[in-house]
């Protein structure tokens, strides 16, 4: 029986989470997370993606041929991509500079691919774009985890504004890709652990 | 065959479909887009020739500013920046562009020299893909403030400045590097020696040393 829109939306965010459970996404989450701010407005890009090229994929799945689907998918993906780079560099050109090549890097994120390849091609566009949604917003939640601790500990800020005591020393090491190997691989094992995922 | 066909189409028209619609939207935008650009470098260069731009200036005031206070010139197919007093006349210095590869991507910068050519005004970094937070520092004050005041001599390998991990304030080319970001500080050292050097010849020549340099005009 096909899923409802409640529990299409559960598994995107929680029980089949992109990051957590499929570990995908993974490049751009060790590259954009040491600063809240560009962590979210990557998430908002991606859930947008995400969202518009499983409506598309859906909508077109009955005609598109089967054997050229996937760069049909890919070009799908590109333009959403594409278009979320042009219309950030005209309304939030500050963010965008700080993005730099990290927007374009959105097509090659596997979890955009993922959903359109092993979801939305199979069902009808309500459901693909829940789906869409909600793994786009698993993503930026888990991101956002990351980053909050990154941040925090890396400049001693959170979205910019200062928190910790003055005379507290940066941890160089969280604003470095490593640091989010290591935020990473904690938050993995906790959730596996605590929540492990049903069979 | 007529499968192999009907895909072929299919691609065809829906790249179609697909590179309108981004026309369409870069159409829309791209003067925006332009605006922003431009806008930002006008800031940059304003900034390091030391004009003064109100804090709260929009876009439209600091176009405005320039407008009055910065002259383009061009020499040798490269646009230099000539920033001029409030009268107009007057010449307050030069800006010209520092840039190169730094450790992740290219590296845009803008420097004002005095009308002399021998000191330094100002320098911001505005176009880097630097790890924020190590080599993304360069964009801050602390770092950038370390050239303001600088003579420009060589030394005696032919550099302006070079980074290192605690300069001596005597010592006129060395300037503090940014600890953990070797990398940046290196290839920063090289691009603004290549570039001070292009442009300060450009300038020289245009204008020989003693001679008021008063070109463009």
């Amino acid at each position: 029986m096909a899923d409802t829109s409640r529990q299409i939306f559960t598994k995107g965010l929680w029980s089949d989470n992109p990051v957590l459970r499929q570990i995908l996404g993974i490049c751009s989450a060790l590259a954009v997370t040491n600063l809240l701010v560009n962590t979210l407005i990557m998430g908002l890009g991606l859930i947008f993606v995400t969202a518009m090229s499983n409506v598309t994929v859906s909508a077109l799945r009955n005609i598109t041929p089967a054997r050229i689907r996937m760069m049909v998918q890919v070009l799908i993906i590109a333009t959403y991509v594409i278009v979320v780079d042009v219309l950030l560099k005209a309304y939030l050109p500050d963010i965008s500079r700080a993005l730099g090549p990290y927007v374009g890097l959105i097509i090659t994120n596997c979890i955009i691919m993922g959903r359109a390849e092993g979801f939305a091609r199979q069902n009808p566009v309500w459901p693909a774009f829940v789906d869409g949604l909600a793994n786009g917003l698993g993503y930026t939640l888990v991101l956002l985890a990351v980053a909050f601790v990154r941040e925090l500990l890396g400049f001693g800020t959170l979205f910019g504004f200062p928190v910790m005591p003055a005379g507290f020393t940066a941890w160089t090491i969280m604003v470095m890709p490593p640091a989010a190997f290591f935020v990473l691989a904690v938050l993995l094992w906790t959730a596996n652990t605590w929540w492990p995922k049903k069979a | 065959m007529k499968k192999r066909w009907f895909s072929v189409l299919y691609m065809f028209v829906l790249t179609l479909v697909c590179t309108g619609l981004l026309t369409g939207i870069q159409e829309v935008n791209g003067q925006r887009i332009e605006v922003n650009r431009q806008a930002r470098e006008n800031r940059v260069i304003l900034s390091v020739l030391l004009i003064p731009v109100p804090a709260d200036a929009d876009n439209a005031r600091a176009a405005e500013i320039y407008a009055q206070r910065v002259r383009e010139v061009r020499l040798g197919g490269k646009t230099v920046y000539q920033g001029l007093g409030k009268d107009g006349t007057s010449i307050l210095g030069w800006a010209f562009p520092l840039s190169g590869p730094g450790f992740w991507g290219a590296i845009q910068a803008m420097m004002g020299v005095s009308p002399d050519l021998e000191t330094v005004l100002g320098v911001e970094f505005y176009d880097q893909n630097e790890t924020p937070g190590l080599g993304g520092r360069i964009t801050e004050a602390w770092f950038t403030d370390q050239f303001a005041g600088k003579r420009l001599i060589p030394d005696a390998k032919g550099r302006f400045f070079y980074l290192v991990s605690s300069p001596e304030k005597d010592l006129e080319n060395q300037v503090d590097a940014i600890t953990g970001a070797s990398q940046t500080s290196i290839r920063v050292q090289e691009l603004m020696n290549d570039s001070i050097r292009e442009y300060l010849d450009l300038l020289r020549n245009a204008a020989p040393p003693g001679a008021s340099p008063s070109l463009g005009a």
